[in-house]
């Protein structure tokens, strides 16, 4: 995405990670599914961009092609690119890949409990890399593994390095996780819905860990995510995913206000909010989006999104969908009516108050 | 760690205590329904009254409460208890020490037990990570079949055809071959020898550990599989750790705490197998003892090699569940 | 043969470790339409069906295959070779003279009703005892797993060695039932423990479900809540164990009368068989062992096959 201006003001031009028209089809039972469908991101240093969607758009899937961890078969990456500074990954061999993004990429995963290895020491697995990659000394890890604890918060961290995942809180284990994450300094982190699986208060804490650990160390972060409150918290610049594609492209803050796609308005009405909008009733129902997310073995005709759609016209049924286009400067979505979507009043800010101040931090 | 190991421990006791009076349970009843054992000794002659008294008492035999049906015989098991814990055994129709019988006969089980162990182990693990590494490909149904045809074979079956089939021909060819006391003239004896307890063995030994390692191939292979798909080993990769130390630390590892419980069944089974491998290769080990015992309703012996197996069996019971406990800290710090 | 509740067992443990182990164990039909649905599509499970089937019409009516007694036997007639179909002898007779295609249809029926009563009597005990100790724990989880650790310790085969022929003296008639009743008693009494660890396992999972628990704050009685709730949880991963382990029983059985103990002559059984025919396994009378361990294994290996199919059906992780 060369063409994107770059939302955030802190982040070079440069992009560090582009995914370029990426294909993955996975082999089931019913037969092939496409799960990610021509999808296409960057991040540069120091920017956040938040991937959104509801589970099954492909967003994690998509991440996990990016690491190369994806299991094949079942799945299979048809076509597309992931450079990382020009290094297209995916024409590497797998195990040079995953080397590749060992260094330079690194993951952090929802479930830390299910994501640490329960027989080994938390120590153990946060020097685990460095010791089998540079053969760093015990004594040397121990120190790096306590250093690293401490860098994200974690009290005690000498003593607690030699603790077992299992006994730690969901909020030190994921914390843990993301110090690991760290441990060889990589210049993009991934963070699968990193709070997903924690308690609401733990899950700022988290949130405010992260960005403040992107901000120092002018990292790139991938946010993947369904919580839109922590997109727009956090995020500098958002895709949003539907049924394997990116519908929507923009800066956090215009998507936000005046959405470009149907799905993403839709989505920003399902949010539960203190105030109510304007012209809305104060006591007016929650907006839902009606039907459910698509069976990715029988897609509907066109637009995956049209038997949902508010706006859903004749031409929405059409094969083929709408592409992602230019529909604003800087933002592109996917949708044959994206214009008159624009046209809409704008939307207050989905945020909660306090996340000014995390984006500050 | 160390309330977990006592409590293991006194539950090991009370339940070889247990076992043991399940078996003095099982021998009086068969005694009071069978009549008495001791007959044996007399072959077809008709002993007297004070004979037969006096052969029985010998044999600890001699309390009447073997006479009445339903009586659960407390005393003689207090004394036989009593002369377990002073190391006395008894001694077989015979007169000889149970104990001496046990020193013999136990070396060549325990050969039997290393040659089963080692081809069960190798084999195996081999195979099970094999099919897990190759899932769903020609060597993982390949694997798996063939585990399923060795499991359906009865292990005697497996052994009369080695014996009736094979070792003639086989031996015959080698010793015109390579000589009489030559290795392979010895690896395919019919029947074992105790002078050369090694080689005699061998084959055997093998063909029971294989019949074993059917099922335990399944299992590597099962716990193995459900650790490629974990997150954790996931997690491992996207480290960018090599895919031979993903392997080893994290799904060899990790699958070794599942396949360890299995090696308590295992000994159990080994040791049924032992029998029949033991009476058909003529091999004087336990289960061969054991055997003839029960054919010539040798009543000390059975009991008393019974309640030795059963200490064994414990013993490797308790030992595997401190290994579980030692290779997961989920369990160890609960 | 290994106990299949083992292995089992061992998948389970495997289960539990790995990711989001438990909580998924779906007891709802649609598993078993999909089971079926996907067992139905495997040429193995199909043919191993056919001869299971095959075989159970067998030990059922043997009358429909063969009007010979197989315990009427001419001494002169004895060690002809198979005379093919039609003849007098289609497979040959035996030592004493007696009709071996008799002899192997006949001999089916001890073999799978042993099997089918020590399994399905083992089952019951392990759904009982497992059931319980796994919904009340204290003191009866305790007693039943000492118990359990009892009979554990003896392995089957030297029990069943010891038990039959410590009883073998023992007189229970002549009957199809009575001559199989010794050898069911000790099977079942030295086999019900996996099934009873395997329930116990399943039920502790279960009890923590939210449905049950809502059912018992809801006030449904114990009984209540264990049948209608409980069970129907343990019973399907305990189904995919039945064809291995009745596949157990057959080979044990065969053991056993190689033995010299298990079903007692007169009665014939393919173990019997095997046991007799083994002695005389020279050129001439070959067939004496090859077709009754034909007829064993085909069974049993059709039994396996079920079995394996099947846990991988209920269970489609381990695929």
């Amino acid at each position: 995405m060369t063409d994107d201006p770059t939302g955030g003001d802190r982040s070079s031009t440069e992009p560090l990670l582009e995914v370029e028209d990426l294909v993955v089809e996975f082999a089931t039972s019913d037969g092939v599914v496409r799960a990610v469908d021509g999808l296409s991101w960057s991040v540069s240093a120091g920017e956040t961009l938040a991937v959104v969607g509801e589970s099954g758009s492909g967003k994690s899937v998509s991440s996990l092609a990016v690491m190369g961890l994806l299991q094949t078969p079942p799945a299979r990456i048809v076509r597309g690119s992931v450079r990382f500074r020009g290094t297209d990954l995916l024409s590497l061999p797998r195990a040079e890949h995953r080397r590749y993004c060992g260094d330079h990429v690194a993951m952090v995963f929802q479930d830390a409990l299910a994501a640490l290895n329960p027989v080994y020491t938390v120590g153990f697995q946060l020097t685990e890399a460095l010791v089998a990659r540079t053969g760093t000394s015990r004594r040397e890890a121990r120190r790096r593994a306590v250093e690293l604890l401490d860098l994200v918060r974690v009290p005690n961290a000498a003593q607690r390095v030699r603790d077992y995942p299992h006994q730690f809180s969901g909020g030190m284990r994921q914390r843990v996780m993301i110090a690991m994450a760290l441990a060889l300094d990589p210049q993009v982190l991934i963070a699968d819905e990193p709070t997903t699986a924690l308690d609401v208060t733990v899950q700022a804490q988290i949130m405010t860990l992260l960005a403040e650990i992107q901000a120092e160390r002018q990292m790139a972060l991938v946010l993947i995510t369904h919580d839109l409150g922590v997109v727009a918290s956090v995020a500098d610049r958002v895709t949003v995913m539907y049924a394997g594609r990116a519908v929507e492209q923009a800066p956090v803050l215009d998507a936000f206000t005046r959405p470009a796609h149907p799905y993403t308005a839709a989505l920003l009405r399902s949010v539960p909010r203190l105030e109510a909008l304007p012209g809305e009733d104060e006591d007016a129902e929650l907006a839902v989006i009606p039907g459910r997310p698509p069976e990715l073995v029988a897609l509907p005709p066109g637009c995956s999104f049209h038997p949902r759609c508010q706006r859903s016209v004749a031409g929405c049924r059409v094969d083929p969908g709408p592409a992602l286009r230019l529909v604003a400067p800087g933002r592109r979505a996917a949708c044959h009516l994206a214009e008159e979507q624009l046209a809409d009043p704008p939307v207050p800010v989905a945020a909660p108050a306090p996340a000014e101040e995390v984006r500050g931090g | 760690m160390g309330r977990y190991v006592a409590r293991r421990l006194l539950q090991g006791l009370l339940t070889l205590f247990l076992v043991m009076v399940l078996l003095h349970l099982l021998t009086t009843a068969a005694i009071q329904l069978n009549g008495n054992p001791a007959l044996a000794f007399f072959g077809d002659r008709v002993p007297t009254a004070a004979q037969l008294q006096a052969v029985s008492e010998r044999y600890g035999l001699g309390d009447a409460c073997y006479n009445q049906l339903g009586n659960p015989c407390v005393g003689p098991f207090l004394d036989r208890l009593a002369a377990y814990a002073t190391g006395d055994f008894g001694t077989d129709l015979r007169g000889r020490e149970v104990t001496e019988i046990v020193a013999v006969a136990a070396p060549n089980t325990l050969r039997l037990f290393a040659v089963v162990g080692l081809t069960w182990l190798v084999v195996g693990m081999t195979l099970g990570s094999l099919a897990a590494r190759y899932r769903g490909r020609a060597a993982d149904h390949g694997i798996r079949a063939g585990s399923i045809l060795v499991d359906a074979f009865p292990v005697f079956v497996m052994l009369l055809v080695y014996k009736f089939v094979v070792t003639v021909p086989m031996s015959t060819w080698a010793r015109d071959t390579f000589g009489a006391e030559s290795l392979p003239a010895l690896l395919f004896r019919p029947s074992f020898s105790p002078d050369h307890p090694w080689a005699t063995v061998l084959v055997p030994g093998v063909l029971l550990g294989l019949a074993g390692s059917a099922a335990f191939i399944r299992l590597v292979r099962a716990a193995q599989l459900e650790n490629y798909n974990a997150e954790h080993v996931r997690t491992a990769r996207s480290k960018g750790l090599g895919e031979r130390h993903v392997t080893l630390f994290h799904i060899v590892r990790n699958s070794s705490i599942p396949v360890v419980t299995a090696i308590g069944f295992v000994f159990a089974e080994a040791l049924a197998g032992a029998v029949v491998t033991e009476g058909l290769m003529n091999v004087y080990g336990m289960g061969g003892v054991l055997w003839s015992a029960v054919r010539d309703s040798d009543v000390s012996v059975v009991v008393g090699i019974v309640t030795l197996l059963a200490v064994v069996t414990v013993v490797v019971m308790i030992v595997v569940d401190l290994l579980y406990a030692a290779l997961d800290p989920r369990i160890r710090f609960d | 043969m290994t106990d299949p509740t083992t292995s089992a067992l061992v998948a389970r443990e495997a289960d539990a470790s790995g990711p989001g182990g438990p909580a998924r164990r779906d007891p709802s039909r649609s598993l078993w339409s999909e089971a079926f649905r996907t067992l139905r599509r495997r040429p193995s499970v199909v043919a191993a069906s056919v001869v299971v089937l095959f075989f159970a019409v067998v030990a059922l009516v043997p009358g429909l295959f063969t009007a010979k007694d197989p315990r009427r036997c001419d001494i002169g007639e004895s060690r002809l070779t198979p005379q093919g179909l039609g003849a007098e002898h289609p497979l040959g007779t035996n030592v004493r003279g007696c009709d071996v295609w008799a002899q192997v249809i006949h001999g089916a029926q001890p073999s799978l009703l042993l099997a089918f009563v020590v399994v399905g009597a083992s089952v019951l005990i392990g759904l009982v005892l497992g059931t319980l100790s796994g919904y009340y724990l204290g003191w009866v989880d305790a007693l039943t797993s000492r118990l359990v650790e009892v009979f554990l310790v003896i392995p089957l085969l030297l029990a069943a060695l010891l038990a039959l022929s410590l009883f073998r003296n023992v007189d229970l008639g002549t009957g199809q039932l009575a001559s199989i009743l010794q050898p069911a008693l000790v099977l079942t009494a030295f086999g019900w423990m996996g099934y009873t660890r395997y329930v116990r396992a399943s039920v502790l999972e279960a009890r923590n479900l939210d449905y049950v628990t809502a059912a018992t704050v809801l006030g449904a009685s114990d009984l209540r809540v264990m049948f209608r709730h409980v069970l129907p949880n343990a019973i399907g991963p305990v189904t995919a164990l039945v064809p291995t382990a009745i596949a157990g029983v057959i080979s044990t059985e065969a053991v056993l009368a190689f033995l010299g103990i298990g079903i007692s002559p007169p009665a014939v059984s393919w173990g019997i068989m095997i046991s007799e025919g083994s002695e005389w396994f020279t050129p001439g009378t070959r067939h004496l062992l090859v077709v009754p361990l034909s007829c064993l294994l085909a069974t049993v290996l059709s039994f396996v096959v079920l079995g394996d199919s099947l846990r991988d059906a209920l269970d489609p992780k381990l695929r």
